[in-house]
């Protein structure tokens, strides 16, 4: 069971070639942050379908930027809500994942919708509930 | 889709289906994608708990109170928040190294330790570690602990998230809290790994 360290410079040099890849990409706010977990997961999951093939890294783009588009022609409806309050950039980061996996036959959108549903309605951790107040195992000292 | 706007519940939810079903359709591994949120990990959470940790190391007065009460502790500092109420932090020592697991799910002190790593969350790694803690942490994660410590594994759950308080490593003496910040790792606040030395 290895491969749970990664070395230090590999992962520098990961992260060059990402830096690379998302330097392609319209910007959200100037910087790589992540304010909620799901943020980081759905930018790993895009970068990791692309790097085993699923896409070009230029459809990904255009889904992005068209995602992005869209959300500023809705944002000057004057009938809109104050959407500006609702940006966030991994929203459409997701949906740009969903569009390009959807366009090349890789997921169905029901099929996400369902799954979704189902964490929905999933209570977190709902085999879990318990406390427990004591090592659920000791391994004591030898000398 | 424009203008519906999405809860962070339903855009995580959907975030967590989507990857349920590339992984199933081999689209990617569970391995490839904590290999490319490992990049970006220390921007998301661990610097909190590191925040923590360190002032623990500088403060005596709040070690005191993080050891009695983390949550309250870290709600001093401004950290807390979903899944982060009931944390409890156990501290290593001379006589007692600890390491958590979650033997059932994969619960997991996210407001300061950020995501967990998918290993965290492999049936494997949460059997193994209760069952031969020691042989686990020097054989998978290179920590070999001194067979006159103690190992205690602790078991979260959704009531009570542990993580640990690693020692403060010698030759820090001149640190201030930041630079200490840098040397705590999450692996070490998991408790499979020590912090940087200086």
């Amino acid at each position: 069971m290895n491969g749970y360290r990664t070395d230090v410079t590999e992962l520098g040099e990961a992260r060059r070639r990402v830096e690379t890849l998302v330097s392609r990409l319209p910007s959200g706010d100037g910087e790589r942050s992540f304010d909620h977990p799901w943020e980081l997961r759905a930018f790993a999951l895009a970068v990791a379908a692309y790097d085993t093939g699923h896409y070009d890294w230029s459809e990904f783009q255009l889904s992005l930027i068209e995602s992005i588009r869209q959300w500023e022609s809705s944002r000057d409806d004057p009938d809109a809500d104050d959407l500006d309050a609702h940006w966030s950039y991994y929203d459409h980061w997701l949906t740009a994942l969903e569009t390009v996996l959807a366009d090349h036959g890789a997921i169905s959108p029901d099929h996400l919708d369902d799954r979704t549903r189902q964490v929905l309605a999933t209570p977190r951790d709902a085999h879990h509930q318990h406390a427990h107040r004591e090592p659920v195992a000791i391994d004591p000292a030898r000398s | 889709m424009t203008t519906h706007v999405r809860s962070q519940e339903e855009i995580a939810a959907r975030v967590k289906a989507l990857e349920s079903i590339m992984i199933e359709k081999g689209i990617m591994t569970t391995e490839a994608v904590d290999r490319l949120a490992e990049i970006y990990e220390n921007e998301v959470g661990p610097q909190l708990g590191a925040a923590v940790v360190a002032k623990a190391w500088t403060d005596p007065e709040f070690k005191a109170r993080l050891v009695a009460d983390a949550t309250e502790a870290c709600a001093e500092l401004g950290i807390g928040g979903l899944q982060g109420e009931d944390m409890v932090v156990v501290e290593n020592t001379d006589d007692v190294h600890n390491v958590i697991a979650c033997t059932l799910c994969s619960c997991y002190p996210w407001p300061v330790l950020g995501l967990p790593p998918n290993w965290y969350k492999q049936p494997e790694y949460r059997s193994r570690i209760v069952r031969e803690p020691r042989t686990v942490l020097r054989d998978d994660f290179g920590l070999a602990i001194d067979d006159s410590v103690e190992i205690r594994v602790w078991d979260s759950s959704s009531e009570m998230r542990y993580w640990v308080l690693p020692q403060r490593p010698a030759g820090t003496d001149g640190l201030d809290e930041e630079a200490l910040a840098g040397l705590v790792t999450r692996d070490s606040m998991i408790g499979t790994g020590r912090p940087r030395r200086p």
